[in-house]
């Protein structure tokens, strides 16, 4: 039995080097998008293999699926781009190897001969030996889960990954939420959005089974939310599940989706972070340190932080795959 | 012993089926062809896994989730698989408007 699964292991590393390699390797940005999502759900595998539950579920939902459609929108968009830069020059000028359309043009090319790959191969086996070397200085030890599991009951919650993520190491996940907060500034910055140049399909299939799968990825996102504090689930996982379905929503209905009333959408998408904000330094106030919980408040205020937290995630997420303001958005 | 004879069956004519529409998407000449291979023989092959693993549940919950799982994926196959045909009818072979 061990055997079989040694083999499966084996097979599924080298699915992950060989798609890894293909995707890298591949000229055509399309099939490089398409192994990318591949990769990420043999990588989900592989953290199951590795029992992380919680980290399989992340990575599906957010590196494969959300990245992936995030990756596709980008794809068309600058096919849109360069389609409508080429009809402005019915002349076949080639393009300035300097000007601003060149970058663009370059991922359409493929790649110039290397002329000598020893500095990528020396960079290779350096990391490589450094990596090898780190790993085997490792001590073999259970690593934190003895100390984590000693102070469970401290935590409020009864899951460990997510008594690490919401009480002990707090912090990393407060700076998580505002990276993708500052990721969607980002994006918001650069202007207003051009209308998705997605072709919505024609006929009542996908309108139809819209109607059943939304109502079901709420309630999904919901349950994932709520097992979070008792089995693998939680914020991060919840949000890219009620993100995904607002994706799908504004894919197929692009032109007759309202746009949201400003002042909510922001408080929505800030809700997360301003609530684990106000919370840590309500702990610091009342001595509880940076992002502590007061006693016997610890399990209400990390439920509420989660909830807060999926609803902006999911509300960051759509808004990073609609990517720049909402159109009619003129506030700075 | 019944049910883990049963569950190794089921699951192994699942990976057949599954093998079969994977033969046929990589060997089918046209978008069509490798449609039909794909969502019948997967369909039918996630099918023959599910009731496999059901053997294998703790308890009507676990069953109704599974049978949950296969009708999200009958319903999101289903809809990928025709739109990607109507893509084609529409706009042509997909590889050769590129």
């Amino acid at each position: 039995m061990n055997l079989l699964l040694v083999v499966f292991d084996l097979a599924l590393l080298a699915g992950l080097i060989g798609v890894a390699w293909r995707c890298l390797a591949s000229t055509d940005l399309f099939r490089a998008v398409v192994l990318f999502i591949t990769f990420g759900l043999l990588l989900a595998l592989a953290w199951v293999r590795l029992e992380a539950p919680d980290i399989a579920l992340a990575e599906a939902a957010i590196g494969a699926g959300i990245t992936g459609a995030l990756l596709l929108v980008t794809l068309e968009r600058l096919r849109v781009i360069i389609a409508g830069r080429r009809s402005d020059r019915p002349d076949t000028v080639p393009p300035d190897p300097s000007g601003p359309g060149a970058a663009l043009q370059a991922l359409h090319d493929p790649p110039p001969e290397p002329r000598t790959r020893l500095p990528a191969l020396t960079f290779a086996l350096v990391v490589g030996s450094l990596l090898v070397t780190t790993l085997w200085h490792q001590p073999d030890a259970a690593g934190l889960e003895p100390v984590v599991d000693a102070h469970m009951d401290a935590s409020g919650v009864d899951h460990p990954i997510t008594a690490v993520l919401l009480n002990f190491r707090a912090y990393d996940t407060f700076l998580e939420l505002a990276i993708v907060l500052v990721a969607l500034l980002g994006a918001w910055s650069l202007g207003r959005h051009d209308r998705i140049p997605a072709r919505p399909a024609p006929g009542p299939i996908l309108p139809g089974t819209l109607r059943l799968l939304v109502p079901v990825a709420v309630v999904t996102g919901v349950y994932v939310l709520w097992a979070g504090s008792h089995q693998p689930g939680g914020a991060f996982q919840a949000g890219a599940i009620l993100g995904a379905a607002g994706i799908l929503l504004v894919l197929s209905r692009p032109r007759r989706m309202p746009p949201p009333p400003g002042t909510l959408l922001r408080l929505g998408l800030g809700a997360g972070v301003g609530l684990f904000l106000a919370s840590g330094v309500y702990g610091l106030l009342a001595g509880h340190g940076f992002l502590g919980y007061p006693p016997g408040w610890d399990y209400p205020l990390i439920i509420l932080i989660e909830v807060a937290a999926t609803l902006s995630i999911a509300l960051t997420l759509v808004a990073l795959f609609i990517a720049g303001r909402p159109e009619g958005d003129d506030r700075p | 012993m019944i049910a883990n004879t049963l569950t190794v069956l089921l699951i192994l004519t699942g990976l057949g089926f599954f093998a079969a529409g994977t033969a046929g998407l990589l060997r089918f000449p046209d978008v069509y062809s490798r449609l039909h291979a794909l969502t019948k023989a997967d369909n039918v092959g996630l099918g023959l896994v599910i009731l496999g693993l059901m053997f294998q549940a703790g308890g009507l919950a676990d069953v109704l989730k599974l049978l949950l799982i296969w009708a999200l994926v009958l319903a999101a196959g289903t809809t990928a698989a025709h739109m990607v045909a109507q893509r084609t009818w529409t706009h042509g072979d997909f590889e050769s408007d590129r």
